[in-house]
């Protein structure tokens, strides 16, 4: 009966979204409402099991409204009759408003809605809920992360994004309210996830997810209305913000790796500390094998993607700036980078994958998160001092999405078989089995959500905008 | 079909439960793409080495539903961006123009990723509810194991038994007994001594070390080699004796000191065997000092204050250097005491000291630690020891401390068992290190007469060897267990290391395939050497850092001076008060 009440609570919440997007996209409202009842409805069915919480349902939520868009875009390509890829890009293209408005106005509503309500339902053998953790981990986090990225954010002058909604003239006021919004998402950030988070890759992994979605709450949604404008969701107007999403994947990725690292000093000073918490491991006991182990499968997965990277012509230009470097230098430099990478893979994203298919995931957005640090911001910033983020500068770094996605799956598999093959003779030991356990991530988390919503956007936003 | 179905491997039952789930999902591919035999055979594979991967789970529709989602993505690039055109055109679609005009592929991939894990998850579940779970692998026999039993927990006890684990770990039953629950790390025990650092710096404990042995702290009075079983002593009523039987055994007993028929000298003298015996040996050193200075009489302060170490190898010399070091370094505090009434003295039978080394560098810190103020009766041996006096060959020492490193035999615990030894009492062992006419049975270390295979010589009761004795026994256990080959035991010395007071060391360093050269090396160089092999040879990372650490601070802080309370069992010497 509870979870009758639930769902029709959540229905009412869809069909609400659903009469919103209706009235932004000046379609009927109607069938704004019926599209939302039946999204939220499906959804509630589909997922009320695994939105155990406000984070996980809203990951879960924003994941559904970008599947479903991607049903609703092939129906509708589907009626062109056409197999003209062009057209079918245009016709993706103007469809690009409706992505956002189910984003904004189903996905997450109803997301939170059901981890909200249907959160308190769920049994108490989840992991517990610090709330002080969270809200000082994750507002110190975002307060570290605003400084160092408030340096880029300043040299890009994307202050303006929000200190210029405030009507300040002061630069002091403008930079003290954006320390005031950073704390606030760092905040929200650990209030939402700290249940889902176990180590830092995972943290960086819905860092890039939440501040995707805030990106569309920001920048599209809410500035606008702050400034008393009409929403325009169009796909021309992302493009102009195409530089602020990639801001805020950087941010976001700086986002969860601070959070992590204070989540995990917390959790280390407070809680493992306590004896009755002990482990049988000291904390870096798997340090130096994980980096060995990152190292090889890093540089593995530089020699599987060097033929794509060859043929996409990144050997001998690093980032679109030829380096004048001979095919085999720039190969041997690759396999270095790779290698280094992969380490940092090694201590990111221990423990994350319980299967291989978990670990190719882990891979793939392990890559996507590199293509936009590395070829994207970090790259452009060594060799020329400047940061481009406009579309073209994406666009033309498109080819080497597939290498960094394909690089990261190889490398995330072949370091879970290493792990594994550690573990396993680790499992015999009764204290060591339980501890693993306890370190994996099991199946149940919003993960799979966050691999398809990151992929998903990381990928078609900057093939649909360039 | 079910029973079929139901000892089918598990892996094979979800690949073909993938590629099923695979062709029903790949409908929205024969829209939105051109429609190519080819995306249709990857969506066949892609779904069994998915399904294969993915242990099934009752109820998890929304995890393979958006798992096999994202993994529509990079099957698009794979196929679309890469297969196709290359097998078509002859070259990737790797421009941006190429990789855009592709987006309805990537659609149609994305949903074909939905609609497989959607499939699979219900294919999955009604193969459950049909045939029943897929077959589970055998797990490791529990019962019946082969029973390995490491007597023993020092340096080669504990290699053998973390070998025993990486050779054959899960399918044998490993044992390790010892009467302490920790490995003494030796090389550092002056250090102790000498207060350089704490007794728990250089003890590792056995139990978090070795995972999958099953320790037993306790005392060996017995071996019964007819039986296989190991007999165990017991504490009193709450502590029964134990019988402990075996498959294998390794004697890894060590030795314990030979104090050569000297009784007055076995009831007087401190040993240097034990963490205990270098916590007393640096509380009787602070005691002397405390009773020295409210002495005042002369000649018993300087008998307080004199420190004899019986035995000129690698462990008095030592000894020697941090006490020197340690009693020097505590004279600020005691006001009333004079410097020269402080000595320390090494008593050595043969004319040098440092018999291991060479001539030139065991000159090297005799004289070293002569500058320091170590004295040396050497061709001179020990032969009685009463309070307050030790009596040499050639004279006699007025010391209220003697300290006996003068020589070590087997535990005698050998002798009572029914085994061929040397006459000096270590077991008797073929070049398999193996025990003569006891199948079953090994032997390594300070208790056992190991001779090298190719050079023929006995080879000498050091840790190095020790650990390297382990490691060949271990893989003969193992070789022995799978009818393979076993192994003769071979290894060359990696050289020898002496610390002989502050910052001074000595080291010789055999040259790496070069038979017969060293490098030689002293004073600081050598100091650093020593303390760089030793702290990277210590187990456990957290022990490194305590010992760094404690080294740091000595460089900045006076050693302690505190007397530590001495809990130990009776005390074997009655004029110690």
């Amino acid at each position: 009966m509870a979870k009758l009440i639930v769902a029709s609570q959540v229905v009412l919440v869809g069909i609400a979204g659903g009469l919103l997007q209706a009235s932004v996209l000046h379609s009927p409202l109607l069938s704004g409402a019926l599209l939302g009842a039946g999204f939220s409805l499906v959804f509630s069915l589909v997922f009320s099991k695994r939105a155990s919480s406000a984070g996980a349902g809203l990951i879960w939520g924003l994941s559904a409204a970008l599947l479903f868009w991607f049903l609703l875009l092939a129906t509708s390509m589907l009626k062109l009759g056409t197999h003209d890829s062009a057209t079918m890009l245009d016709h993706a293209r103007g469809r690009f408003q409706q992505l956002a408005a189910y984003l904004v106005c189903m996905g997450t509503p109803v997301g939170l809605a059901l981890g909200v309500l249907g959160g308190s339902l769920q049994d108490e053998s989840r992991p517990r809920f610090h709330r002080s953790r969270a809200i000082v981990a994750g507002g110190l986090a975002g307060i570290a992360s605003g400084l160092i990225f408030g340096h880029w954010m300043w040299q890009g002058g994307f202050f303006p994004l929000i200190a210029g909604l405030s009507g300040f003239h002061s630069q002091a006021m403008q930079v003290a309210l954006q320390f005031c919004v950073a704390f606030l998402i760092g905040a929200t950030f650990g209030l939402l996830f700290q249940r889902d988070i176990r180590g830092y890759g995972s943290c960086m992994g819905w860092g890039l997810g939440y501040t995707i979605c805030c990106w569309f709450g920001g920048p599209l949604t809410l500035f606008p209305l702050a400034q008393r404008m009409p929403l325009n969701w169009s796909m021309d107007a992302a493009a102009n913000l195409f530089g602020a999403l990639v801001g805020f994947i950087l941010y976001g990725l700086i986002l969860g790796l601070v959070y992590a690292t204070f989540d995990r000093a917390w959790v280390r000073l407070f809680i493992e500390s306590d004896p009755i918490n002990r482990e049988p491991d000291g904390p870096g006991f798997r340090l130096f094998r994980s980096l060995e182990w990152g190292g090889l499968a890093g540089l593995a997965g530089g020699i599987v993607s060097s033929p794509f990277m060859f043929a996409a012509h990144v050997l001998t230009s690093v980032a679109g700036v030829d380096t004048h470097l001979s095919i085999l230098t720039g190969l041997v430099v690759h396999l270095l980078v790779s290698t280094l990478i992969g380490m940092s893979y090694g201590v990111l994203f221990r423990d994350e994958a319980s299967n291989l298919a978990m670990a190719g995931a882990w891979g793939w957005v392990f890559g996507l998160i590199w293509w936009y640090a590395g070829p994207l911001t970090l790259l452009p910033l060594i060799l020329t001092g400047e940061i481009d983020w406009r579309v073209s500068a994406a666009s033309a770094l498109l080819p080497s999405l597939l290498g960094h996605l394909i690089y990261g799956a190889c490398t995330g598999c072949l370091f879970y078989v290493f792990e594994r093959t550690y573990t396993h003779k680790q499992m015999l030991d009764p204290r060591m089995s339980a501890r693993e356990l306890r370190r994996r991530r099991p199946i149940g988390t919003p993960a799979p959500a966050l691999w398809f919503f990151a992929m998903g956007m990381g990928v078609v936003i900057p093939l649909l905008l360039a | 079909m079910a029973k079929t179905v139901q000892r089918m491997n598990r892996f094979v039952r979800r690949g073909i439960l993938g590629a099923l789930a695979g062709s029903a999902a790949s409908t929205p591919l024969l829209f939105l793409t051109i429609t190519r035999g080819a995306e249709l055979a990857i969506v066949l594979v892609a779904g069994s080495i998915y399904s294969a991967c993915v242990p099934p789970t009752r109820g998890a529709y929304a995890d393979n539903i958006m798992a096999a989602a994202s993994l529509g993505i990079p099957l698009w690039g794979i196929t679309s961006i890469l297969l196709l055109p290359l097998l078509s055109d002859n070259h990737m679609a790797m421009a941006a123009v190429d990789i855009q005009a592709q987006f309805a592929p990537l659609v149609g991939w994305i949903l074909c990723g939905a609609l497989l894990g959607a499939f699979l998850q219900s294919f999955s579940e009604v193969a459950e509810t049909l045939y029943g779970a897929e077959a589970q692998p055998s797990s490791l026999p529990t019962t019946n194991l082969t029973r390995i039993v490491v007597l023993g927990g020092g340096f080669g006890g504990m290699k053998a038994a973390q070998c025993l684990e990486q050779e054959l770990a899960g399918s044998v039953s490993i044992s390790l007994v010892s009467d302490t629950n920790a490995l003494l790390f030796t090389p550092m025990l002056a250090e102790v001594a000498g207060s350089s650092l704490e007794p728990s710096h250089i003890s590792v404990p056995l139990r978090s070390t070795l995972r999958l042995t099953h320790f037993v702290r306790g005392r060996v009075t017995g071996v019964d080699l007819e039986k296989r079983v190991i007999v165990l002593d017991g504490a009193g009523a709450t502590e029964p004796r134990r019988e402990l039987p075996y498959d294998h055994v390794v004697f890894a007993l060590g030795a314990v000191s030979n104090y050569l028929g000297l009784e007055n000298v076995e009831r007087m003298a401190f040993d240097f065997k034990t963490l205990l015996d270098a916590i007393r040996i640096r509380n009787h050193i602070i005691e002397m000092f405390e009773r020295a200075d409210r002495q005042t009489d002369p000649m018993i302060r300087r008998q307080l204050l004199t420190f004899v170490i019986a035995g000129g190898g690698f462990a008095g010399v030592e000894l020697a250097g941090a006490l020197n070091d340690f009693a020097h370094g505590i004279f600020p505090d005691y006001h009333n005491l004079n410097i020269e009434e402080l000595c320390v003295t090494l008593v050595h039978s043969r004319d040098r000291i440092l018999p291991e080394l060479s001539e030139t560098l065991a000159t090297y810190a005799l004289e070293k630690m002569k500058e320091r103020g170590v004295v040396f009766r050497l061709g001179t041996r020990l032969v009685d020891a009463q309070p307050g006096l030790v009596t040499l060959s050639d004279g006699q020492i007025p010391a209220e401390t003697l300290v006996w490193t003068a020589g070590t035999a087997p535990n005698p615990l050998i002798k009572t068992l029914d085994l061929a030894t040397t006459p000096r009492g270590a077991i008797v062992v073929d070049s398999t290190l193996a025990v003569k006419n006891h199948a079953g049975a090994w032997a390594l270390g300070d208790c056992a007469a190991v001779i090298d295979s190719e050079t023929k010589k006995p080879c000498p009761p050091t840790a190095q060897f020790a650990l390297r004795e382990a490691t060949t026994i271990a893989r003969n256990i193992s070789a022995t267990l799978k009818g393979s080959h076993v192994r003769d035991f071979h290894f060359r010395s990696l050289g020898a290391l002496c610390v002989v007071g502050h910052q001074t060391a000595c080291a010789e360093l055999t040259v790496p395939f070069v038979p017969g050269r060293s490098l030689r090396f002293s004073g600081l160089l050598a100091w650093l050497i020593w303390r760089g092999i030793y702290v990277a040879k210590l187990p456990g990372l957290e022990r490194k850092i305590r010992v760094l650490i404690a080294w740091t601070l000595e460089l900045f802080f006076p050693r302690d001076i505190i007397q530590t309370i001495d809990l130990g069992g009776k005390d074997i010497h009655p004029w110690r008060s």
